[in-house]
């Protein structure tokens, strides 16, 4: 590798797509319009559980300027998903959820669509409805009935409104129990958070002569979207094809379809091209939020504070549909365990069904729910103890080569550096400078996600590089990224890299904006296809200059052997001429680790590619009548293996914490009976500039094996830690510790007043 | 249903159309005029996406009605600069790297120039920069960049000696 | 859902219009609020007389006696007003808080007080100084206190066709402060979960009170002032005893609801302890400008 000299990778670089953002020029799926469009909205449900017993639509039917309406009627009764294939596209003989879709119309104005939508008549048989999710694990209330005729993975276990089950075991805890110091038992609970895209998800769909459809949409998985697509359209997915001309953010919120299908059936039943958005009440009641959880933990610890067992619940309410719910379930056993040695183990995530809003993969799934309690408890233990907070998590944290919760191998471990370093940031040895002030810390480990990524480079003439991915750019400037490790290979600059849209017809496959992978693994992908790139100039090169392969090096644009030289623009020249020209396929897939199946039952994801590992601190105040927190400081101090671009990076953790601190003080999707009581931006509460401060930002680099030049994943971990952390230091100011999210302002006023008493 | 005529400037230049008259400043720069610069979002005046400068102030597009700026002089993003002669806070909000879904961005850089053209030539402080944008949300950044952008803006702009 | 949208070039030709096209017709000044509610289809009026060509509604004049905010002053101008940086300060800490920016560039202190939200944060600050309306409308003009003015959520004694053209209030005396605070669940952009506003005047030593506004907001049906509490510092040493249990009778006095953005419970207790802070700073204040 040329990755010596660090010209481009590592460079904080301007992203590639900053001036069309600044100037306005930069097209969203929000902004997409064909002409002759119509526009669609989807009628959904006011009631959480219901038989539909009329629907009829002859009303809007007559509307002037209604064009199409489709209901399920119309289609295939298709079932996708997943961990399991519960979803339709409309609800066919009763709705599940407030929001749940029951019909679509296309019109030739947004009005009309509307008025049409209100002239539909629907009618309900109520159903008795669950709410709560403990509620829901033993009812014999079946919120789907035909649950066993559904597929799903066989990874998974379900049973009635389970969703899924998965369990990690190790050791024998019932024995640590019996014989240890202390024991201690603790339940939280967080809420539905909304990722908070500021762009409504919105999609264009347009059918060709040949009964092949364009789906414009701002989707962060276009294959998968693609894949779902044709199945609900019943089609060969070389038939469907998704083009993402711009999104703005997703944070795993836009990873499954949304209105793409609507538009699309729309558009075929109308043969006009057709455009969906949602509003922000949709978004708000009809999205994919994060779960809400309960989180059970009884853990063992010694005299000095090592643990010794933890045993632990976590109930995932997936909502109406699985969703990620099962995947969330499982993943957050790994968060349960953290980057500790624990020896014994008996962990249980469940995902189960209640009559809400279907949920999804909101950034870090398991991440923020899993960590609040464990890392809230940490902090109860060590103050129990009479032990430093610090300190206690410096006893109990893996070292390298030490087992993970799947009796993986913890390599590249750098949590000790990430802890000292927060800490030692955050002004530790001060943890309360004044009166209803305090610091707290927690730490966590985290994915990056695998899956796999190719990409196509041509070198054109003028000694630019085209790269084609299937990766969406949704603000991480992770593309750019990867742009960076593609232009460090080949010498050039970054500006000589031109990134192709993304179009599933010519693009390779990738799985997706997810996950915290994208650099990392279309990374790869560009290191492979530049080291096929390298191979053809060299090989060109040694005829046209008449040297050896084995004397030649790239160096600033230019193929150089010896005293010789030959410019990258002119083998690309005359390689277009002689042979089609110089390009290359790249691909990556990242190992998976080698792991003790006989610790796990039923978990699709054991063991975690190149992991990162990060803590946080927070310096905040509490005022002592209120309660309002304000947040001096916060400090992060995360690995991410090696930073491409420490700017971008910067701008992950800035923006991953300001989603935690709305997490853990302010954001809820708050229920009553099913129906959600904050569904717009009024009430539904993210962090404004004047509530997030200027998050410091420390970048450890502990290169892992198979990232490029050894990154790791960087975008979720940054979300994890808030909750808990600032949870620690309300207690290091007040005494106490919250047991559930929001951590709000009058949550705190009633235990300091309850304190007082 | 009767549309009504509208004679409105944006950036600089003169649009005479026809509007329903509920219809939004947003829809029209959007929807009629074709300027998609101009985002939309929670349509409620909550997210600021929408933000334009209306006689140089920024307001929220999304719920002002078309009719009501009659005459007067609107400024969107297009009217801002251009990728040859960028405006100083679009140079700035690249080079900080406070850009990154880039949704938010032209309703914050019209929302931070109807500030600094308040005072110009004055170099604000962090927490003023903070307030002066608390009504345009970004979700991506964390908004620790953009102050930075604003701040590197107002010190430029302020060297320079005028506003452009 | 549309409607027509008329521009009068006179306050006669608006109330002219108003009477004329009633009772389907609406004012609309910054439309912050309405243009919302008629998105939302809460309301149609199928007329809209905008008030923005009506000449003499904007603008903070000094009178004889203190100020005249003009009726569709937008927040921002009040809020940078240079007079109101001393003694009037609760109503730059008022607007301040109304909406960002942006919203502050077009809202209206008439509108504002029309739609008569219990929430709105700038009707304490304006109770505080004993505010009154200047209403024209189709039977002549009038004046009207605004604590008598706004009667209940959304609703206030305004009859058809009435448009509020100006805002007044006194200067304060000598030895006077105001303070306005508002808690909400996040530091910005925010509807309150209580607000408060003060104004407070001690005798000639400094350490007495003389009189004492207070006025407070989203803890009651409409914004209220607490009687009670007001009395109860008459003649008492100013400091933090009797700044206490006017915070205590003032709580006592609200009458919060239950939603989602907070528990009657904890609004009440808001009451008492905003209260409280509230006269501490008037307090502070009058001290300060002593000096």
């Amino acid at each position: 590798m040329n990755a010596h000299a660090h010209r481009v990778a590592g460079q904080r670089l301007p992203r590639l797509d900053g001036i069309g953002k600044v100037t306005g020029k930069h097209v969203y799926a929000a902004d997409f319009t064909l002409p002759g469009m119509l526009f669609g909205k989807v009628l959904r449900s006011h009631r959480a559980h219901a038989l539909i017993r009329k629907l009829d639509i002859s009303r809007a039917a007559e509307i002037p300027g209604v064009r199409g309406i489709i209901t399920s009627a119309d289609i295939p009764a298709v079932r996708f998903g997943q961990a399991v294939r519960d979803t339709s596209v409309f609800a066919l003989d009763r709705v599940l959820f407030v929001g749940h879709p029951i019909a679509a119309v296309a019109a030739t104005s947004l009005e009309i669509a509307e008025q049409a939508i209100a002239a539909i008549d629907v009618e309900f048989d109520d159903l008795p409805a669950l709410f709560d999710p403990e509620a829901a694990l033993d009812s014999n209330i079946r919120i789907h009935p035909d649950w066993e005729s559904y597929k799903a993975l066989p990874i998974i276990a379900r049973s009635g409104n389970i969703s899924g089950r998965a369990r990690i075991h190790a050791g024998d805890v019932d024995a640590a129990f019996a014989s240890a110091h202390r024991v201690y038992e603790h339940r939280f609970t967080t809420p539905l958070v909304h990722p908070g895209y500021t762009e409504p998800r919105a999609a264009v769909a347009d059918w060709d002569a040949n009964s092949n459809v364009t789906v414009w949409s701002n989707t962060q998985l276009p294959f998968d979207t693609q894949n779902t697509l044709a199945e609900i359209l019943d089609l060969p997915a070389a038939r469907v094809r998704v083009i993402v001309p711009g999104i703005g953010g997703g944070f795993g919120g836009k990873l499954r379809i949304g209105v793409e299908h609507f538009a699309a059936l729309l558009a075929r039943k109308t043969a006009r091209p057709v455009k969906v958005m949602t509003t922000s009440e949709e978004e708000l009641t009809s999205a994919y939020p994060r779960q809400a959880t309960v989180v059970s933990l009884k853990t063992a610890v010694d005299r000095e504070g090592r643990l010794l067992a933890r045993e632990g619940r976590i109930i995932v309410d997936c909502g109406a549909f699985a969703g990620s719910g099962p995947g969330t379930a499982a993943i957050s056993l790994q968060i349960m365990v953290g980057p500790y040695k624990t020896p014994a183990l008996a962990l249980e995530g469940i995902a189960v069904y209640t009559n809400k809003v279907p949920s999804g993969s909101f950034r870090a799934p398991a991440g923020p729910m899993a960590n609040f309690a464990v890392e809230s408890q940490m902090d109860m233990i060590a103050k129990d103890l009479g032990i430093d907070p610090l300190e206690i998590r410096l006893r109990n944290i893996v070292k390298e080569g030490d087992l993970g919760p799947s009796g993986e191998i913890h390599k590249s471990v750098s949590i000790e550096e990430c802890l000292r370093k927060a800490a030692d940031a955050i002004g530790w040895e001060h943890r309360n400078p004044e009166p209803g002030r305090g610091k707290g810390i927690a730490c966590s480990w985290w994915m990056t996600t695998g899956g796999s990524s190719g990409v196509y480079v041509k070198i054109n003439p003028d000694g630019t590089a085209t790269l084609v991915s299937g990766a969406v750019e949704i603000g991480s400037g992770a593309i750019t990224g990867a742009a960076q490790v593609l232009a460090e290979e080949l010498s050039l600059d970054l500006t000589d890299i031109n990134v192709a849209g993304v179009d599933t017809q010519t693009a390779p496959f990738d799985y997706g904006a997810q996950g915290s992978r994208t650099a990392f693994s279309v990374g790869n992908a560009c290191l492979a296809a530049a080291s096929d790139l390298r191979r053809q100039m060299f090989d060109l090169a040694a005829r046209q200059l008449d040297s050896q392969v084995d004397t030649m090096v790239l160096r600033d644009k230019h193929v150089v052997a010896g005293s010789k030289s030959i410019s990258i623009a002119e083998l690309a020249r005359i390689s277009r001429l002689s042979g089609g020209g110089l390009i290359a396929h790249g691909t990556a897939i990242s190992p998976s680790p080698a792991y003790d199946p006989t610790r796990l039952e039923n978990h699709p994801l054991p063991a975690w590619n190149s992991p990162s590992y990060h803590a946080h601190a927070v310096d905040l105040s509490v005022d002592p009548e209120t309660g309002s927190v304000s947040i001096n400081r916060y400090v992060v101090a995360q690995d991410v293996g090696f930073a491409i671009n420490p700017t971008y990076i910067e701008g992950q953790i800035e923006g991953g914490v300001a989603q935690g601190i709305g997490q853990a003080l302010s954001e809820e999707i708050v229920y009553r009976d099913g129906t959600v009581m904050n569904a717009n931006l009024t009430d539904y509460k993210m962090p404004t500039a004047q509530d997030v401060p200027d998050v410091e930002c420390i970048l450890v680099e502990c290169a892992s094996a198979a990232g490029p030049y050894g990154a790791k994943g960087v975008g979720e971990p940054p979300c994890i830690q808030p909750p808990a952390a600032i949870n620690n230091a309300i207690a290091a100011a007040t005494g106490f510790w919250l047991r559930s999210l929001p951590m709000t302002a009058e949550k705190i006023a009633e235990q300091l007043r309850a304190g007082r008493t | 249903m009767t549309r009504t005529n509208l004679d409105i400037v944006v950036n600089g230049e003169r649009h005479q159309i026809l509007i329903e008259p509920h219809w939004t400043l947003l829809h029209v720069l959007r929807n009629v005029i074709g300027m998609m610069g101009t985002k939309e979002n929670c349509l409620e005046a909550e997210c600021g996406v929408c933000t334009v400068l209306l006689d140089g102030k920024s307001v929220n597009s999304c719920i002002l009605l078309a009719g009501q700026v009659a005459g007067r002089s609107v400024t969107t993003i297009e009217g801002l600069g251009n990728p040859e002669h960028l405006h100083p806070l679009q140079a700035a909000f690249i080079e900080c790297g406070a850009v990154q879904c880039g949704y938010c961005i032209p309703g914050m850089i019209l929302t931070a120039k109807s500030f600094l053209d308040e005072n110009p030539g004055r170099r604000p402080s962090r927490d003023e920069i903070r307030e002066a944008i608390a009504g345009t949300l970004c979700r991506c950044t964390g908004y620790r960049k953009i102050v930075d952008a604003v701040a590197l803006a107002a010190e430029r702009m302020s060297v320079a000696g005028s506003n452009p | 859902m549309s409607f027509d949208l008329h521009k009068p070039a006179t306050i006669s030709e608006a109330v002219g219009l108003a009477t004329r096209l009633a009772p389907a017709a609406r004012y609309i000044a910054g439309g912050t609020d309405l243009v919302i509610q008629i998105n939302r289809k809460k309301i149609s009026p199928d007329h809209l007389i905008d008030l923005g060509r009506l000449p003499g509604l904007v603008g903070i004049a000094e009178t004889a006696h203190g100020f005249s905010l003009g009726s569709l002053t937008n927040y921002r101008a009040i809020e940078l007003h240079p007079a109101f940086q001393g003694r009037l300060s609760c109503l730059v800490e008022a607007a301040r808080v109304v909406g960002g920016h942006q919203v502050r560039n077009i809202a209206t202190v008439g509108g504002n007080i029309v739609n008569a939200s219990p929430a709105a944060d700038f009707v304490p600050a304006l109770l505080a100084l004993d505010a009154v309306l200047e209403i024209a409308g189709p039977t002549g003009n009038r004046t009207v206190g605004l604590e008598q003015f706004i009667v209940g959520p959304g609703k206030t004694e305004l009859r058809p066709a009435e448009i509020v053209t100006a805002i007044r209030f006194s200067r304060l005396p000598d030895r006077s402060a105001t303070a306005f605070l508002k808690e909400g669940r996040r530091k910005a952009m925010e509807i309150s979960v209580v607000c408060v506003a003060a104004c407070l005047t001690l005798d000639e030593s400094g350490s007495r009170c003389v009189s004492a506004r207070l006025a407070v907001g989203a803890a009651a049906p409409k914004a209220m002032r607490p009687k009670e509490a007001e009395a109860c510092l008459s003649d008492q040493p100013a400091g933090r005893a009797s700044f206490a249990k006017a915070g205590r009778l003032a709580a006592e006095a609200a009458a919060p609801i239950s939603d989602v953005r907070a528990s009657a419970a904890h609004r009440r207790h808001l009451v008492a302890v905003m209260v409280e802070r509230a006269l501490t700073m008037c307090h502070q204040r009058i001290v300060e400008e002593r000096r």
